[in-house]
């Protein structure tokens, strides 16, 4: 009901200027705004109510990515230097619901769970886990196969199993794909 | 700083330790004991008093002694022992056996304590017939939250269940271990062999224990030495009388028979024992210098590190993360409390794992009525500190959870005890607290009985006159069904120790030291006493007033306590 008020209110925003890789899966509701270029490789789900934000930045997503509900990719307010990078989020990474990702790159496969926090401008390595309500500072840079748990605990991942991780990825994206209609069209 | 948040702890009657310091000295006469009760004032801050102030929640309530009973004056029982993860319930004979530990496929995180799981290595197969394709291949310990698995310390497992008994026999890296038993039949084997004591000590196999068969050689090494040093007879005794116990009597017996001769002849008599001095007799030498672990320490770096709770968790006390096994999950209890005095179970929890309710559970919130705090005006300061020397009020709720109505007496020492004594005015000192009757009983009894209706009426007009809202002495400041609200009025001291001498306390003259730590918490020790009439009838119900159909027995009941209402912290000026 409020939605639908305020859509008769406000004027439509500007639509930000999109790149859809085909057999990308966009759900309705997500929002996308700002005026930055946003794009989003094949295969990769966004959820409804995702909000990718590039006021202040491009956005990029790779391949075979999760972005969840209600998480936040993007810069949220303005950067402290004026020119920024955007984000870049590589292929196989999954962000869950409520995260707010804020980096200037995620690397492939990493995943960033429920309510995590990664500040501006930080690099975040492959194969990595920030756990559940963690945070990486802005401009930390972390490196490949590293795991955020607890409260601000950090070790390093040897099982190597990542390849086989990747394949559950790309296996739960399939799953998605059937779950959520998408509608890319909206956005373009 | 955090919000302080008011609170009310009540103080068990068991820590009355004035009252035993004054057994111990025994002379004192009853009636003087009963003045000095009287004019004692329970201080908060007195080091023993955390000790005996509790919240109301956790306090129980002993219906035979009618009694506040808190966790040092009840009795504990255990009813069952069981795994928090599996809930297994494990009985106790193997609890003594086995040790308190889960002995399925429980394990923690030696990294985070998060449950581990076992997972195949292998992928999962795929394609048709997936299903009914047997899984093959080794299985690994794993944690879904810090991603730890068991492959990092070389253990991979043939089974996925019976994890415990897997893990006894590998060792980190994979190599087998021996169980303690199939050690002592090695050590047999090779006494067997070679008497002469032919094996290298210097080799590797031998020089590693792990911290059971440590034990297990060291025991039975000494044990050995014990047999074969007292000798049998000695005391009409054989060795086997248990380890020990031989040579102890003797020295015992020694002290009795004509001292210095009888010492001698058993010095004589027994042989001498020796030390262990290789790894199969237990004999561990502790490396003198570090630089192996320092050698290690430099690979491995902070990451390899075991953290010092991480190392507690373990029984071997491993020094680098290579090192930690995954924790066997510990076992819980279920336990029943009983009153120390009069051992009547007081909580009984449904002996099955999976309930969790109770079968008995006498707590002290059915029983005593609940204090809760409020501020009457908001905090003036935006911190929500109390203003020093600024006359504050505060609502104090009693709400009486008893299905009689309650007649409370409170009391307060004029200033809080401490350097920093704060002016304490209870407006309402003596006032009564409806039953808690059902809401729906009332409803009833007024179309009923006419006793009830009147009553009912009274109490309306009661509120009616008193229920204005003042705070004003003499007078309560709201009632409800089963509560009333009282004001209390606290002028908080000043904090500062620069003033003027005249206008010192006696304590602050004393001790001027800077504020210690949570000084600035103004709390109130209230003197708390309740009288009521209780049905004796109903009292055999759990507390329940149930409706006797012959003639009531009405008992006069009396409890009374201290109880620490904690209001705020005063602002430092
Ligand atoms: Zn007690
Ligand atoms: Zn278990
Ligand atoms: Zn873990
Ligand atoms: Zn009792």
């Amino acid at each position: 009901m409020s939605s639908l008020k305020r859509a008769s209110t406000a004027p439509p925003a500007p639509k930000p200027p999109v790149h859809f890789a085909p057999a990308l899966v966009i759900a309705d509701n997500a929002a996308l705004t700002g005026t930055n270029l946003i794009s989003i490789g094949l295969h990769t789900i966004i959820h409804p109510r995702a909000k990718l934000n590039s006021t202040y930045g491009p956005i990029t997503i790779g391949s075979n990515c999760i972005i969840s509900e209600r998480s936040q990719i993007g810069f949220q307010n303005p950067p402290s230097n004026s020119h920024s990078e955007g984000v870049f989020i590589e292929n196989g990474v999954v962000i869950e619901t409520g995260a707010i990702v804020e980096a200037r790159k995620v690397g492939e496969g990493s995943v960033v769970e429920v309510n995590a926090r990664i500040g501006k401008g930080a690099i975040l390595g492959k194969h990595c886990k920030v756990g559940a309500l963690c945070e990486v500072q802005a401009g930390e840079i972390i490196g490949d196969f590293t795991v955020l748990y607890a409260d601000g605990m950090r070790r390093v991942d040897r099982a190597g199993i990542e390849d086989l991780k990747l394949k559950m990825v790309g296996r739960q994206t399939e799953i998605l794909r059937k779950l959520i209609p998408s509608n890319p069209t909206k956005f373009q | 700083m955090a919000e302080f948040k008011p609170y009310t702890y009540f103080q068990c009657p068991c820590s009355d330790n004035s009252v035993s310091v004054r057994e111990v000295g025994g002379a004192n006469p009853a009636g003087q004991e009963e003045t000095d009760e009287d004019e004692r004032t329970f201080d908060p801050r007195a080091p023993r008093a955390n000790y005996s102030l509790y919240p109301l929640e956790h306090l129980l309530y002993c219906e035979d002694c009618h009694q506040i009973r808190c966790p040092r004056c009840v009795l504990d029982e255990i009813v069952c022992w069981y795994c928090p993860n599996c809930l297994f319930e494990v009985p106790s004979s193997s609890v003594k056996s086995e040790g308190n530990r889960c002995t399925r496929s429980c394990f923690q995180c030696p990294i985070c304590t998060a449950p581990l799981s076992v997972s195949s290595t292998e992928p999962p197969p795929e394609g048709l017939g997936a299903e009914y394709a047997t899984v093959s291949g080794t299985y690994v310990l794993n944690c879904s939250y810090c991603l730890w698995s068991s492959k990092e310390i070389g253990i991979e497992l043939d089974k996925p269940n019976s994890v415990y008994a897997q893990l006894a026999k590998i060792k980190n890296g994979g190599e087998p271990l021996l169980l303690p038993k199939e050690r002592r039949k090695a050590l047999e084997e090779r006494r067997e062999a070679g008497e002469d004591g032919s094996h290298i000590p210097g080799s590797k196999e031998e020089q590693e224990l792990d911290a059971e068969s440590h034990f297990y050689n060291l025991k039975s090494f000494y044990q050995e030495q014990l047999s074969d040093s007292s000798p049998a007879g000695a005391l009409g005794l054989t060795g086997d009388y248990g380890y020990g116990s031989p040579g102890a009597l003797s020295r015992i017996m020694g002290l009795y028979t004509s001292g210095a001769l009888g010492d001698r002849k058993s010095k004589n008599k027994s042989g001498t024992m020796r030390e262990a001095h290789d790894a199969l007799e237990g004999l561990q030498i502790t490396p003198l210098s570090a630089s192996d672990a320092i050698a290690r320490l430099c690979t491995s770096g902070w990451e390899g590190t075991a953290s010092l709770s991480q190392r507690r968790e373990q029984p071997h006390n491993p020094r680098f993360v290579s090192d930690l096994r995954p924790v066997a999950n510990l076992l819980r209890t279920k336990r029943s409390k009983r009153c120390k005095t009069c051992r009547h179970i007081l909580s009984k929890p449904e002996s099955k794992v999976q309930k969790t309710h109770f079968r008995i559970r006498l707590v002290a919130l059915n029983y005593i009525p609940n204090i809760a705090i409020r501020a009457l005006q908001a905090p003036s300061a935006p911190s929500g500190l109390l203003a020093p020397l600024k006359p504050t009020q505060f609502l104090l709720t009693f709400s009486n959870p008893l299905f009689d109505s309650v007649r409370v007496n409170i009391a307060t020492p004029a200033h809080t005890p401490g350097r920093f004594g704060s002016k304490v005015t209870i407006l309402c000192p003596q006032f009564e607290v409806g039953a808690n009757t059902d809401v729906w009983d009332e409803a009833l009894g007024e179309s009923g009985g006419k006793a009830g209706s009147e009553r009912e009426k009274r109490r309306t007009k009661a509120e009616a006159s008193e229920g204005q809202g003042q705070a004003e002495a003499g007078k309560i400041w709201e009632r409800g069904r089963n509560w009333v609200s009282v004001v209390v009025e606290v002028v908080p001291a000043s904090l500062r120790l620069d003033g003027p001498e005249f206008l010192k306390s006696e304590e602050q003259r004393r001790d001027a030291g800077p504020l210690r730590e949570d000084e600035d918490v103004l709390e109130i020790p209230v003197f708390v006493r309740l009288e009521w009439e209780a049905d004796v009838a109903g009292e055999e119900g759990g507390g329940l007033a149930t409706g006797n159909k012959e003639k009531e027995v009405r008992e006069k009941r009396e409890l009374a306590y201290w109880c620490v209402l904690g209001v705020g912290r005063i602002a430092q000026d």
